[in-house]
């Protein structure tokens, strides 16, 4: 039972990866954005549970950011995708101007919140 | 051309005039100067003539009148005709002209002073009067104050009400710096003052197997007042400094009682002239102001490093705060220095209490730091010292939070979310570049 | 050729239509605006209520001073000796805004002074809030239920009374702000464009500014998304609407002072970070199914279950530790009053006191929404078909509206939006079944073709018929929509027209039947009309500062308070401390502008009950008490000699059980004679000896002579008494507001000798008794 769900776990990693191989690049470069993101936001996790959470609002804009950029770089991501039907007619230069537009304002509302 | 020189004659007798009128009773010279003395009786200027140059010898004009005489009043227009009123007529049911016992009380209440003389037959009206002060004289009104082991030696008085009594109250404000060796003769009724009231002082008392009673008749109860308990002297300070000396003997002020030696019974010493006349006179002194008045002015507070006082402080900042307390001493005002003078900083309780240091030259300071409280705070300066005119003094002042802009810039232990929301924003830069230039 | 003419007809007439949309929203603006000035007619331009007075006095600061000074502002003059941060306890977004406005209109060089301004911002916003209902329902439904919608939020009596010109409330911008971020949300829904998105949190940061009604959104949008996921409706566009909102939400609620870090911390935002992750793992899972087979689906789905309940334990678990812990297991007692309807007379007297917090009763319904009432379960069913995204946010908003209003008089306001769009879209499809069933059966009217364009055709023939319909009907407004309605329906969904068209086949109705039903909609819309203006001016229009009655000598008015204030404010010092019920202090602050003790804020609890108790108490404990405070005079407010029923007799009550609920020396049954709250003969001696009785009271008996108080309608119980540590200063024209002063501490303390009755008068000039010899 066990070797069997060892088996399908390894067959599920190498479809997993076959089929992340064959997205397009622009996309690619949006998930690695995002993992950056994420990694950031889970280091300042850890460093908020070893220090304390005194500057707190120093804090939630830290963590928001970085979350709020990988949510905005996932709605990115959602409206570039090719294979995304509901998005066919959008012109991907409008997604890529209205995901600029929503990460200055993301940073203005951080740079107000931080200190 | 007449009426001319009739105005100018008038002007000149008021500029004239105008010194005079200026050395009445002000807050700057806060000694009594007109007194009016009512007696039921003209024989007691003559017989109490001592006390009465002592007074004239320091300076103060005394107006001898009879106490039913109808033209006597208090106030003219308005005015106070008199700074303080002697009362030496305990007979009195009814004074004449515009005094009743409304009118003394109102007297006193507008910040005058008065000595109330009673004896062996006080009238209700003087009765009253004393229990308006807070003293109430003994209801029975055929009661003397008898004391059998005080009293004082004598060939005449044999029923011993005419005590001895050496039983003073303890300060050098009240009875002066220099102790009264001799014991003071006393002649009258006693009372007792409210034990709730914080005003009324005892100053001369009676010794513990005092008692008071009708000497002439037989004891059929127990006397209500007894011992110590039984005030022969006492005085009253208002609220507003008004000060009131109330005597249950008016023979206290004669010069035969001022003249006469005393000896205490069960006492070897005979003393030849009795403490009365340095008893009343200091104790005068004190009643009309010439001794333990105090002013306090020139209340400043502002920041450490800064002049001017500022409308609000903030939290957490360093303020000083200084006084100045000058005490009277019947011609000038001259510094008045002690080291129990202390401030609060108050909201609904004090949250800073120091004791100002001096610099025994009457200026009073401290400093200190603002709590972390934010609210409306009063500096409160509160000086009840025994025999003082009482000091209440505060100024309000808010205290206000800090300004969005007075925290700290840049928290050291934040630096890691700043570096964070700075990388983020670097990577939004290098993403947009690479996406776009991507092909 | 036939098609040309036809598409050039069909864009003049869309053009045209557009036009005419336009017209009409401007007359539904001028409508919304008109309808709220009748106090200023009938009264004059003055502020109403008590709140509005501090927001009042808030932007006159703001406007004198600056944003930097009123961002820190410290105000001394209220809850003295505490003092109130205003500028981190005060919702800004009203003041900011009347502020910015008086800026633009004085910038301008039209010298508008702040009073008339902030008078007139609710009216104004109305007209906006009416714009946005129509823009929200356009987006549900269509133009014609929009300006149906739109027309109805205009006139709708709930809505009116919390907006009428004075009335300077932070509701009347809330309105406003809570619309439009729904109608920005559900744009982001429907279209999918992250600009929506990002309006959208600004338009949220907004409401937040304004109103401490945030949590409903904050709320009623997550449990939106939950329902969309459950049934099946997720969708990337779901995604896209919610997840930047989350974030860029609670950062920018973070950033407005009274919230903080509320906006992280307490219970009514976790809401929204649950469904936060569960749109996270949901949009996950669609991801990788579409990436992966089926059968590896399967595989990854058994691994991940496995996997992941075990971590979604622990985090519940941590998470429900935490709010355990808290005794209100996070809430705000406001939420949790609103959770639970019991909650607030239980544990927190003063919420449960305002008469706004009380639950409504049936007949407030129909005043507020009148007809709507009806109209909202056909809406309710018309959106059902066809279910969209957006149509399911409207149901869901609509039935926890009803259920908040139930809770609390003051939210049948949330409800009144709700209500609006449900009968806009429910009024506009009847009117379209009843105007095709009338087009299907005109003589004449040929039978409709299976082609588009002879759809089209067949609609430019009717919609000349209809036209010659509209001089029959009376209001021209619910009629043209419907032609409207049926040209949106050649949207490029093509999905609505087919089903459309098998629908005209479907729900065709009798000729007059249909006529007939149209007039009776009519003549309902013109019942709404006619009771929504007469609720506007007769209702809801009175400022409570001023008061009138009618009798038979003609108009009275009673301006008491505003007399009260003004000898307030020019003979007292100007840091002399005034102590009267909290319900006065913004009023007195505004102004007479005195130093208050409380105010309508109600934030400090201890304070309240400390006055209350004061109230309660002797007239020496009384006397104790505001002297501690440092209070020089104490107001009350008094009824009785006018017949007022607002006055703190009545009140008295509250202020026993709030002091009560600090200081448990003061009990309610004292001052209840066998449970009955009387104030005459019978009255129990705590109640007559009590500071409230004396001050409201006190010479009393020498109006009428016997003391007759027209509130209670009884005599008064102790007539003759005499204040011996008050004294009073000044009472208005009608008696209702009684200023009295605290006497000083007396001079001499007296003695204990029991006053004698005073023979001392009668006797002058004699001496009793014996002479005694001074020489002795």
């Amino acid at each position: 039972m066990a070797r069997s769900t060892s088996k399908d776990a390894q067959a599920l990693f190498q479809s997993l990866r076959s089929a992340y191989a064959a997205t397009p690049t622009n996309l690619k470069i949006i998930d690695l954005y995002v993992v950056f993101a994420v990694l950031t936001a889970a280091i300042q996790i850890v460093y908020m549970a070893i220090v304390g959470s005194f500057p707190f609002n120093s804090f939630l804009s830290g963590v928001l950011s970085c979350i709020g950029t990988a949510v905005l770089a996932v709605c990115l991501r959602i409206q570039v995708n090719k294979d995304n039907k509901e998005f066919k007619d959008l012109p991907p230069e409008r997604a890529f101007a209205d995901f600029v537009l929503c990460n200055l304002v993301l940073h203005l509302v951080i740079m107000n919140f931080l200190g | 051309m007449s009426k001319l020189v009739h105005l100018l004659g008038f002007v000149t007798l008021n500029v004239f005039l105008l010194p005079f009128l200026c050395k009445s009773f002000s807050p700057e010279t806060p000694t009594d100067r007109r007194v009016l003395v009512l007696l039921d009786d003209l024989a007691i200027q003559s017989s109490h003539s001592l006390f009465f140059k002592s007074l004239q010898s320091r300076g103060f004009d005394l107006d001898f009148k009879l106490a039913y005489d109808p033209k006597i009043s208090l106030q003219r227009y308005g005015q106070y005709l008199y700074d303080a009123l002697i009362l030496f007529s305990p007979t009195i049911e009814g004074f004449g002209g515009s005094i009743d016992q409304a009118a003394i009380l109102d007297f006193v209440d507008s910040g005058h002073d008065l000595i109330i003389g009673a004896d062996a037959n006080a009238s209700d009206l003087i009765r009253e009067i004393a229990t308006e002060c807070g003293v109430d004289f003994d209801e029975d009104s055929n009661a003397l104050v008898i004391d059998h082991t005080s009293y004082a030696v004598s060939d005449t008085e044999g029923d011993h009400t005419l005590i001895a009594s050496d039983d003073f109250i303890n300060s050098n404000v009240i009875l002066g710096s220099k102790k009264i060796e001799a014991p003071v003769l006393f002649q009258g009724i006693g009372h007792t003052i409210n034990p709730t009231s914080s005003l009324v002082l005892k100053v001369l008392s009676a010794s513990p197997s005092a008692y008071s009673a009708n000497p002439k008749s037989k004891l059929s109860s127990p006397p209500s007042l007894t011992g110590s308990a039984i005030s022969l002297v006492s005085i009253v300070q208002a609220r507003n400094n008004a000060r009131v000396l109330i005597s249950g003997s008016l023979s206290i002020f004669s010069n035969r009682f001022f003249r006469s030696g005393v000896q205490k019974a069960g006492s070897a010493i005979k003393h030849e002239k009795s403490g009365n006349e340095q008893f009343l006179t200091e104790l005068s002194k004190w009643v009309f102001h010439e001794r333990g008045h105090l002013k306090a002015v020139n209340v400043r507070h502002h920041k450490v490093g800064e002049a001017d006082e500022p409308a609000v402080y903030r939290i957490n900042d360093d303020l000083e705060y200084s006084i100045d307390i000058y005490e009277w001493s019947g011609t000038s005002w001259e510094p008045y220095v002690a080291d129990d003078v202390q401030l609060q900083f108050y909201m609904m309780s004090p949250y800073v209490l120091k004791t100002l240091s001096t610099d025994q030259k009457g200026h009073y300071f401290t400093s200190f730091k603002v709590p972390d409280v934010y609210g409306v705070f009063q500096f409160k300066v509160e000086y009840n010292r025994l025999g003082y005119t009482s000091l209440s003094l505060s100024k309000q002042i808010p205290v206000r939070p800090f300004r969005h802009n007075e925290y700290e810039r840049f928290i050291p232990a934040a630096y890691p979310y700043y570096g964070a929301a700075f990388s983020m924003m670097a990577g939004f830069f290098v993403f947009t570049a690479i996406y776009l230039y991507n092909k | 050729m036939a098609a040309s003419e036809t598409s050039n007809g069909t864009t003049l007439r869309h053009a045209f239509g557009n036009v005419f949309a336009l017209f009409i929203l401007l007359l539904i603006g001028v409508l919304a605006f008109s309808i709220r000035l009748f106090s200023v007619i009938k009264y004059e331009s003055v502020i109403h209520e008590f709140d509005p007075y501090f927001n009042y006095r808030v932007t006159q600061f703001l406007t004198k001073k600056g944003i930097y000074d009123f961002w820190n502002w410290f105000d001394d003059r209220t809850w003295y000796p505490l003092g109130r941060v205003i500028g981190g306890t005060v919702f800004p977004g009203l003041t900011l805004t009347a502020g910015t406005i008086w800026w633009i209109v004085n910038s301008l060089n039209i010298p508008l002074s702040v009073e008339t301004v902030c008078v007139f911002t609710a009216p104004i916003f109305s007209a906006f809030a009416s714009w946005a209902t129509y823009l929200l329902t356009k987006e549900v439904k269509g133009v014609g239920a929009g300006l149906t919608a739109a027309a109805l939020l205009a006139m709708v009596p709930s809505y009116i009374s919390r907006s009428v010109a004075g009335s300077y409330d932070n509701e009347a911008v809330a309105i406003f702000a809570l619309i439009f971020t729904f109608y920005l949300y559900i744009k982001t829904l429907n279209t999918g464009s992250l600009f929506y998105a990002t309006l959208n949190a600004i338009a949220y940061f907004y409401m937040v500014c304004s109103w401490g009604g945030y949590t409903f959104i904050i709320n009623l949008i997550p449990m939106h998304v939950l329902l969309c996921i459950v049934t099946g409706r997720y969708s990337s566009r779901l995604y896209i609407a919610y997840a930047p909102l989350v974030v860029l939400g609670t950062l920018l609620a973070a950033l407005v002072p009274v919230v903080g870090f509320n906006a992280v911390m307490t219970s009514e935002h976790f809401a929204s970070f649950l469904v936060f992750i569960i749109i996270h793992v949901v949009a996950l899972v669609y991801y990788i199914k579409g990436v992966l087979s089926p059968r590896m689906f399967k595989v990854a789905v058994t691994l991940v279950l496995s996997v992941g309940l075990v971590v979604c334990f622990a985090v519940i678990a941590v998470l429900v530790a935490l709010v355990a812990s808290s005794p209100t297991k996070g809430w705000s007692g406001r939420s949790l009053s609103l959770l639970d309807p019991t909650y607030a007379s239980k544990y927190i007297p003063i919420i449960a006191s305002v008469s706004e917090h009380q639950p409504p009763t049936w007949p407030s319904y129909f005043m507020d929404i009148n007809v709507l009432a009806f109209l909202v379960p056909a809406g309710i069913i018309a959106c059902f078909s066809p279910l969209s995204d957006a149509s399911s946010f409207v149901i869901l908003y609509i039935v926890t509206s009803v259920y908040f209003s139930g809770v609390m008089v003051r939210l049948m306001l949330v409800l009144a939006p709700a209500a609006c769009i449900m009968s806009g879209i429910a009024l506009s499809e009847a009117f379209e079944v009843f105007t095709r069933s009338i087009k299907f059966q005109l003589p004449g009217a040929p039978i409709d073709s299976q082609v588009d364009a002879g759809d089209k055709s067949s609609d430019n023939t009717t919609a000349q018929n209809d036209v010659a319909k509209t001089e029959k009907s009376e209001d021209t407004i619910k009629e043209r929509p419907s032609r409207k309605n049926k040209k949106k329906e050649k949207e490029p969904v093509g999905q609505p027209s087919v089903k459309s068209r098998f629908e005209k086949r479907l729900l065709v109705l009798p000729l007059e039947a249909s006529i007939l039903a149209i007039f009776l909609l009519v003549l309902l819309g013109a019942f709404y009309v006619v009771h929504s203006v007469w609720a506007a001016a007769e209702a809801y229009s009175a400022p409570s500062i001023v008061l009138t009655s009618h009798s038979h000598d003609g108009l009275h008015v009673f301006d008491d308070f505003r007399e009260a204030y003004a000898w307030l404010s020019h003979n007292t010092e100007v840091d002399d401390k005034v102590a009267s019920w909290w319900d006065y202090g913004y009023q007195t602050t505004a102004m007479a502008n005195r130093t208050v003790i409380v105010d309508n804020n109600t934030w400090n609890n201890t304070h309240i009950a400390t006055v209350g108790t004061a109230m309660s108490s002797p007239e020496k404990a009384a006397w104790e008490i505001f002297n501690s405070l440092d209070v020089k005079y104490v107001l009350v407010v008094f009824g009785g000699l006018v017949g007022y029923p607002s006055d703190d007799i009545n009140k008295f009550l509250w202020m026993v059980r709030i002091g009560g609920g600090v200081f448990p020396h003061i009990k309610e049954p004292d001052y209840l004679r066998d449970g009955q709250y009387r104030i005459d003969s019978q009255a129990t001696p705590t109640m007559l000896n009590c500071l409230m009785y004396k001050l409201s009271y006190y010479r009393f008996v020498e109006t009428d002579g016997k003391g007759f108080d027209r509130v209670r309608r009884t005599e008064i119980g102790k007539k003759y008494f005499k204040l011996n540590y008050f004294e009073e200063v000044f009472t208005t024209h009608h008696w209702m507001v009684r200023i009295y002063k605290l006497k000083p501490p007396k001079n001499r303390i007296r003695g204990k000798t029991k006053k004698s009755k005073s023979k001392t008068s009668s006797k002058t000039g004699k001496r009793s008794g014996t002479k005694k010899n001074p020489w002795h």
